[in-house]
């Protein structure tokens, strides 16, 4: 059970904890971006990927993120590592050129290994930002946060609220379904079934005799929501107030710059050594620049929209 | 079997913020062939005691005994291998009527002894007689039970837990949600059960069903054992002491006492011993 909640929201009074979630959000994609931007050389990648590393580390220890949980997930893709590696060292990469070693016939290149580490290293960096976003800010914010960045949508008629609700609802039964699950295994197991040991097709078994009962009652709570919603008078169409409103402050801003400095700067190295390629950058900005400008503009229709109704 | 609780600490969590202490040195022992009740405010750690019976949960420190088997926090000591206790424990828990999962009900309540190395047909022959028991008739045998009631589904889940043939059988709140007869049906044959020398063990709010059936009780609060002993005693008493509501039949007693009649309270378990009581001291015949 305790990997599936792995980056659960844990209250705590962090830096972090008190951003805006859309800030949050904005700030986990502008490091996204960090991460995922390519480097000519091998030693550029890695220093990069070092330094990101310690910056991302640092965040983690600001949000008081639990090392061990970090760790935890790594052990859960070892796997996918395992796989990754064997795939990379299988198939010879481009330009490959310094052998590493050779088991009989077989070359391994030390590109194939850099490759491999890369793709490692990137997935992690990844999977831990994600987890100090989930662990920092309560699923309900995210999804206020999701519904504010969807608000441009509205002018083509998306349903954004309805989309917010369903995510938020989704989530809050999450631990309730958990709960749910811990209680029939717990039922289940009191009639002999064996969800940890035992042949194969008893274990299948056993997972049909989880499923099945976790299902009904999940279609009946369901039913039941709805019911309830619909009693008090829900509508989804009506303009809604909500209890916490979000506001952006000068902690804010400043966490929001550190982050565009951090993409920036990595661009601007990755552009450096990309001499050859750098005109290719330029459509993609051009492109980016739109989008962003375009994006701000449904956001200022949308609230002009608002106001005069 | 013999249930004996050994100092028993269990915490939810590890770590501070999250760490609940849901029992705290729970030293106590169940008689073999009693039928205890276990009443006490919400949240006091009772679902949590009963599932250290068959080893769902292993004491944080202590150790609790059921018959040969020893669940303890000591690796050492514990039994290896616990899934045989579950057979001699049977749980059924609140809300068991959505455990079910079969395409019928017989082979549900099959299930159990099924998982426990009963040969198929006899798992169905042990099925079918415990359905019967249940009060439900042979037209129900092949439905499937997404098709019954919440009621029936109760019953047929109950029957799953008693046809495994277990020589404790613990309940939590199973009459929940019934309606009065039901309620009385449930509870006599609880009642059969524990004549037929089950050990019966059932978690309860209700003060009467404790004063009507039980032998035993304890009562709980906040993770502790605050009483243990016979129902009459604590109803005499200490009602009061634990916030816990008097018996119907208590108050009923109490009144009658003042009018000058006199109980032995050991004997009377229904509003038919004190017909019965009144009527002799009047000098009427019994049953009259």
């Amino acid at each position: 059970m305790s990997s599936i909640t792995l980056g659960r929201y844990t209250p705590r009074d962090t830096f972090i904890h008190r951003l805006d979630p859309r800030i949050k959000i904005l700030s986990l994609i502008l490091l996204m971006v960090a991460i995922f931007i390519s480097y000519s050389t091998w030693e550029m990648t890695f220093i990069i990927g070092g330094i990101l590393l310690v910056f991302i580390f640092l965040l983690a220890a600001i949000s008081k993120t639990s090392f061990k949980s970090l760790f935890k997930s790594l052990r859960a893709m070892w796997f996918l590592i395992i796989f990754l590696l064997l795939i990379n060292i299988l198939v010879k990469p481009r330009n490959a050129v310094n052998i590493a070693f050779s088991i009989g016939s077989l070359d391994i290149y030390w590109e194939s290994i850099f490759q491999s580490l890369k793709i490692i290293l990137r997935l992690f960096l990844m999977i831990t930002l994600t987890m100090i976003l989930t662990t920092s800010t309560k699923p309900l914010d995210l999804t206020y946060a999701l519904e504010w960045f969807m608000k441009p949508l509205k002018l083509i008629r998306f349903p954004t609220h309805e989309v917010a609700m369903t995510i938020s609802i989704a989530l809050r039964f999450i631990p309730t379904l958990l709960i749910e699950v811990e209680r029939i295994m717990k039922a289940q197991t009191s009639r002999g079934v064996d969800f940890k040991h035992g042949k194969i097709s008893s274990r299948f078994k056993a997972i049909i005799s989880l499923i099945v009962p976790l299902f009904i009652s999940s279609f009946q709570r369901a039913e039941e929501l709805a019911d309830s919603m619909e009693a008090r008078g829900y509508n989804p169409k009506a303009k809604r107030t909500t209890y916490h409103k979000l506001h952006f402050a000068w902690n804010d801003l400043f966490a929001l710059l550190l982050c565009t400095i951090f993409m920036a700067a990595t661009i601007v190295f990755s552009a450096m050594d990309f001499t050859i390629k750098t005109p290719l950058f330029v459509p993609w900005l051009i492109i980016g620049i739109c989008g962003v400008l375009f994006y701000l503009f449904g956001i200022g229709a949308e609230n002009a929209r608002r106001h005069k109704k | 079997m013999k249930l004996k609780f050994n100092h028993v600490d269990f915490y939810y969590g590890d770590k501070a913020p999250n760490l609940f202490e849901a029992l705290n040195d729970i030293d106590c022992e169940i008689k073999e062939k009693s039928f205890t009740c276990i009443v006490g405010h919400t949240g006091c750690g009772k679902s949590t005691f009963i599932q250290q019976l068959n080893g769902l949960l292993i004491p944080t420190k202590g150790s609790v005994f059921a018959g040969d088997f020893v669940v303890s926090s000591n690796k050492k000591e514990r039994t290896k291998k616990l899934r045989p206790l579950r057979q001699k424990v049977g749980i059924v828990f609140q809300f068991s009527e959505y455990q079910l999962f079969e395409n019928s009900v017989e082979e549900d309540v099959a299930f159990g002894p099924t998982n426990f190395g009963v040969k198929k047909e006899d798992a169905l022959k042990l099925a079918h007689e415990n359905l019967l028991k249940v009060g439900i008739d042979e037209s129900f045998f092949k439905k499937s039970p997404f098709e019954l009631s919440g009621g029936e589904r109760r019953r047929v889940a109950i029957a799953g837990i008693m046809a495994m043939q277990p020589e404790v059988i613990v309940l939590d709140e199973p009459t929940v949600g019934l309606d009065p007869r039901g309620v009385k049906e449930m509870m006599t044959l609880f009642k059969e059960l524990h004549d037929n020398g089950t050990t019966i063990i059932v978690v309860t709010h209700d003060m009467n069903l404790v004063y009507g059936y039980a032998t035993d009780v304890i009562v709980m609060d906040h993770g502790k054992i605050v009483y243990q002993g016979t129902p009459n005693e604590l109803f005499d008493k200490s009602v009061d002491e634990y916030s816990l509501e008097t018996p119907l039949m208590t108050h009923l007693i109490q009144e009658l006492k003042q009018k000058g009649y006199k109980f032995d309270l050991q004997q009377i378990k229904s509003l038919d011993d004190i017909v019965d009581v009144i009527a002799k001291q009047k000098g009427g015949a019994k049953n009259e």
